[in-house]
């Protein structure tokens, strides 16, 4: 098999980086996210290939949190469209876990099917090649196999590593990475190496059933039980991997200006606010019920799979102690 | 710490028993020993849940938000810092004192669950394990200011030296300097708005943030726009922030955000006070910035 040691890993890397943007998880001051291999400070951050995983998902590589769609400018009596910002520049994910990997297939579903195609996504994810590392130690908050992800074998990853301590076991599965791989080729190796064992998972979670429940579940009480002590801020949505919601504004400047998109969240009371005044998700309960719903029903309706992916990140990042898999189980139990 | 977190359910028991409140505001325990979280117990039997230990963290009086419109009597445990949020909430004329039962706690400092959730989720780098939470070591207010009930030993203050020690390094600064330091420290901010969700402070009912026509601060996540917010929520925070360290706290970019608070309230002391903001609630008390007067001092402008 081919491996990668990992006195290579930087000069692959580089590598990489001299065709492409290449995203690596990292940890910057207190922060960890994915963060550009070409602003990768060599003295203050730290690579996060061995840690579990980082804390903001590598979703922004994919769908930025603000994206610049077209720009505008005033023309006699009209307005003419100066330029769009598709951006097609080669890119590479360096390190995913599998359930991001799975967040980003979450987003392939919705931007690229049913019948309509996102086309700033779509540059972007044709020209981006994604590198998974396999997961074989589940952190005490994953949950992602009671989701239907397979920790060790994302399905749609162009490339997966494999961390066997001394090496990566470096495998192409599609032709986007069998071309990454040839401009690394004299970094890797032939050697037979064991590759580890998954280890348990602490937390599970009965998903089974759930989305077919809910559907008779809308006016239930639970909803107030378990929103009470939602603040209804943004974070959960914010370092989901898979959530997408966005909204389009515009910024002008006299004659001139550009539209662009920005992620939203389905907390905020604006986001549901309508031109006429009415709000449908008036309350906090309204909000944390439409979260869920879309997530656990919604979404598993239209696309046949749930939008969590069971990374974990909002169950350790939420103010109040809210928590995904406590909420699946009183579904279950209610 | 046992003995108060007996006396609170038993007091919740009681108040609830009787109907002196419909709810009883104070925490349970979440699935690790680290996680105490906010709970509202509606009967005695809910009430069983109730615990009071070293991570009962939160800020409950930002949650009595929620019931500000409604018929509810509420009970409410509160830690020192806490109380002044109560005050906050009555001189902004959003609750009704007779409407709360406030079984104030003498605290003793407390740990931050958030970042115990981090430290043991595997996620990024572990930051060293504190005995106290950052709000608690620069705490100066541990004893309730306002309470119907009041449990455990009067506790000493935690800040030690000077609190605005920062804030006045920072002034010290050449101006590029310091525009570099909070471009820096807001550049991470990802706009998610937990700041503003979890302050007792931030109760407008339509917040500036949210209002379209006009839209007054723009929705990029560009160091213009956030700083542009930051700018606004810190200026709506002049003279009434009661310094609980919540915004703080949640946030999951690590923003400075007390040092901006702190040098808000240094400046509101400096030219309108003196003053502190919540640290009593006397009726129909004026604080400085809620009211003009023709003699406010205006040459710093």
């Amino acid at each position: 098999m081919q491996i990668l040691n990992k006195n290579k890993l930087k000069a692959a890397l580089n590598k990489l980086a001299e065709t492409a943007d290449v995203f690596v998880p990292a940890a910057r001051g207190e922060n960890s996210g994915f963060y550009s291999w070409k602003t990768f400070d060599q003295e203050k951050d730290e690579l996060m290939l061995e840690a579990l995983n980082v804390y903001l998902p590598p979703k922004n590589v994919l769908f930025p949190q603000t994206e610049r769609m077209y720009s505008f400018q005033e023309e006699g009596s009209g307005v003419v469209i100066k330029e769009s910002f598709e951006d097609s520049s080669p890119t590479v994910i360096f390190g995913a876990r599998a359930c991001d990997v799975a967040a980003i297939d979450c987003f392939d579903d919705v931007f690229l099917t049913r019948g309509y195609e996102d086309t700033f996504y779509k540059s972007r994810r044709d020209n981006t090649t994604i590198i998974a590392n396999a997961c074989y130690q589940p952190g005490p908050n994953c949950f992602c196999a009671s989701m239907g992800v397979n920790p060790t074998d994302p399905a749609t990853a162009d490339i997966i590593i494999r961390d066997t301590g001394e090496d990566y076991v470096w495998e192409a599965r599609t032709e986007k990475g069998t071309a990454l791989t040839q401009k690394i080729a004299d970094l890797l190796e032939n050697k037979e190496v064991k590759i580890p064992e998954l280890q348990a998972f602490s937390k599970n979670v009965e998903y089974d059933g759930v989305a077919a429940k809910l559907k008779g579940m809308f006016e239930h009480p639970i909803w107030d039980k378990l929103s009470e002590a939602c603040q209804t801020c943004g974070i959960c949505t914010y370092v989901c991997p898979s959530c997408y919601c966005f909204d389009i504004q515009v910024k002008s400047f006299g004659e001139e200006g550009y539209r662009f998109r920005c992620y939203d969240s389905c907390m905020y009371r604006e986001y549901s606010q309508m031109a006429g005044g009415h709000n449908p998700r008036e309350d906090a309960k309204e909000r944390f019920r439409n979260r869920f719903l879309h997530k656990l029903e919604f979404f598993q309706e239209r696309y046949g799979k749930p939008l969590c992916v069971g990374c974990g990140r909002c169950i350790v990042a939420c103010p109040a102690g809210i928590s995904i898999t406590e909420i699946i189980k009183e579904i279950k139990e209610a | 710490m046992k003995d108060i977190s007996n006396k609170i359910k038993e007091i919740a028991k009681k108040l609830l028993e009787n109907g002196q409140v419909d709810i009883f505001m104070a925490w349970e325990k979440g699935e690790y020993p680290f996680q105490t979280k906010p709970f509202f117990a509606r009967n005695t039997e809910e009430a069983d849940k109730i615990i009071f230990d070293e991570y009962s963290i939160h800020n409950l009086s930002n949650s009595l938000l929620k019931f500000r419109d409604r018929p509810e009597k509420i009970g409410i445990v509160v830690k020192g810092c806490d109380s002044r949020g109560i005050v906050r909430l009555l001189e902004d004329n959003q609750f009704q004192r007779e409407r709360l039962y406030i079984v104030g706690v003498n605290c003793p400092g407390m740990k931050d669950p958030l970042k115990a959730m981090k430290n043991n989720s595997g996620f990024g780098k572990k930051t060293e394990e504190e005995d106290l939470a950052d709000k608690c070591r620069n705490c100066m207010q541990p004893n309730p200011v306002i309470y119907d009930e009041i449990l455990g030993d009067i506790q000493e203050a935690h800040l030690e030296g000077d609190r605005f020690a920062r804030v006045k390094e920072i002034e010290n600064m050449s101006p590029d300097e310091r525009y570099s330091f909070f471009e820096e420290s807001l550049s991470k901010c990802i706009r998610c708005y937990a700041c503003r969700q979890v302050c007792v402070a931030c109760n407008c009912r339509t917040c500036i943030f949210d209002e379209t026509k006009p839209q007054w601060v723009g929705r990029e996540s560009s160091s213009s726009d956030n700083m542009m917010y930051h700018l606004v929520r810190a200026s709506h925070m002049a003279g009434r922030c009661v310094e609980c360290g919540e915004c703080e706290r949640v946030c999951p970019v690590n923003i400075p955000l007390m040092l901006i608070n702190r040098k808000l309230i240094k400046d509101v002391d400096q030219f309108f006070g003196p003053y502190e903001a919540g640290m009593e609630y006397i009726e129909g008390a004026i604080p400085p910035l809620s009211v003009y007067r023709e003699n406010d001092p205006d040459d710093f402008i």
